[in-house]
């Protein structure tokens, strides 16, 4: 697991223009990174255009990361989402590609984790935190995630009052705040 | 601290990204000048963004894309948030002290030297690197003693893996000695890979195979080599 003061180091080199830190970061998060993109894009051609397109951002914001809005890897991985949202929103639809209900329901796929990113343990954690989420509440979070819904986009395909809907994400959200809270 | 209400309702739904464009924007705006939001909220996405990193399919990304995105900015300018004009505009709006130029004038001299040299031999390796054009590149980490160091693993997919390195020239007496690292039992074991006593930005064989998955280190020992590492290594890669 990647030391958080060691990031920031790397996030410095960058904004200071060293393409090699770059390459450092993506040797700490392009496998997640990768793997985050490839959940939600239709493709690995698609994930492999978009994940060139984050580490540029990366590169062009990294003067503009501040330690106390977060860890390196969210940074990282927010700016990720957000270009493959961009890109779904663009490219996406043309293609007639949108993520499915049914294939983003489930906040948390099968898949084993890279424990160069989340050591085993703390992966268990977090598997046992999301699972003891009620489903609707994990379902909100798996379309919203991964499928880059808005509640009131939720709420109009799923048939669901907004209220709830925003009540599910609350609650799930603190959740995940309240049991994955840093503690190391 | 802002003194509007805090959107503690609907901060959660904000990390998230799930908001409307009007709500999102107004939330935005509260957080960049609200202390305890933006710790609520660096919280909220630390969680979220860890239990997306486990629920994040696990596949190999394609082998060059580390070495495209390097190569794409090793050259590219400096990022900035502010254009020169801005830049300039705010030097000219400070009032400068009678010293600075002097001290200016000197530090540029230095910096101009110090950079030069840094640069060029950062521009030496990175060519070095940009003349790959077969195979996998794998880096290997610097230690924090010697942040300054560089080295990759070329995995040609003909012929043998070899290394290039940027480090200085070893003190009299020593030598770069290379290590092939193999997994044995719950640890590693090192097997001697070559020594070599030059300096800068070279390339180096290994003179033991490389397994597939197997790492690589770079210690400092004896020029006539040594068996086992007896110094920590200056560039390392656990796996390849």
């Amino acid at each position: 697991m990647p030391d958080k003061a060691d990031d920031v180091k790397l996030v410095e080199r960058i904004a200071a223009g060293d393409a090699e830190a770059l390459g450092e970061l993506y040797d700490r998060y392009g496998r997640v990174a990768f793997g985050v993109l490839y959940r939600m894009l239709p493709g690995p051609e698609a994930a492999e255009e978009v994940a060139q397109d984050a580490f540029h951002s990366v590169w062009r914001q990294a003067r503009s990361y501040r330690q106390e809005r977060g860890s390196v890897r969210t940074w990282l991985l927010a700016i990720c989402r957000n270009a493959a949202i961009d890109w779904r929103r663009t490219r996406g639809k043309r293609l007639e590609r949108e993520v499915t209900i049914d294939a983003a329901a489930e906040l948390l796929s099968d898949a084993k984790v890279d424990e160069r990113v989340v050591d085993s343990l703390r992966a268990e954690h977090v598997r046992a935190v999301v699972g003891q989420l009620p489903r609707e509440q994990r379902e909100v979070l798996a379309l919203a995630f991964w499928g880059g819904y808005s509640q009131s986009e939720i709420a109009a395909r799923t048939d669901t009052p907004l209220g709830t809907v925003k009540s599910r994400v609350r609650l799930a959200m603190n959740k995940l705040r309240e049991s994955l809270k840093d503690e190391r | 601290m802002s003194q509007e209400r805090h959107p503690t309702e609907d901060l959660p739904a904000y990390a998230l990204g799930a908001l409307d464009d009007d709500e999102r924007k107004a939330i935005a705006a509260h957080v960049e000048t609200c202390a305890s939001c933006t710790g609520d909220l660096a919280q909220l996405e630390d969680a979220l963004y860890e239990a997306a990193a486990v629920g994040a399919v696990e596949i190999e990304p394609p082998r060059d894309l580390r070495t495209r995105i390097v190569l794409r900015h090793r050259d590219a300018p400096v990022p900035s948030q502010r254009s020169w004009g801005d830049r300039v505009a705010e030097l000219l709006r400070r009032p400068v002290p009678a010293f600075v130029p002097l001290v200016l004038g000197v530090l540029l001299v230095v910096a101009f030297a110090v950079v030069g040299a840094s640069r060029q031999q950062s521009d030496e390796y990175g060519r070095a690197l940009a003349g790959v054009v077969d195979g996998r590149v794998v880096a290997l980490a610097p230690s924090g003693a010697n942040p300054d160091a560089r080295g990759s693993v070329v995995i040609p997919t003909r012929g043998s893996p070899y290394l290039i390195v940027r480090l200085p020239a070893p003190p009299a007496g020593k030598a770069w000695e290379a290590w092939v690292l193999r997994p044995a039992g719950s640890g590693l074991t090192a097997v001697p890979a070559g020594t070599t006593e030059r300096g800068d930005v070279f390339v180096m064989s290994l003179t033991a195979p490389l397994g597939a998955g197997e790492g690589v280190a770079i210690t400092l020992e004896p020029a006539t080599g040594s068996a086992q590492p007896t110094t920590q290594p200056v560039l390392a890669a656990e796996k390849t």
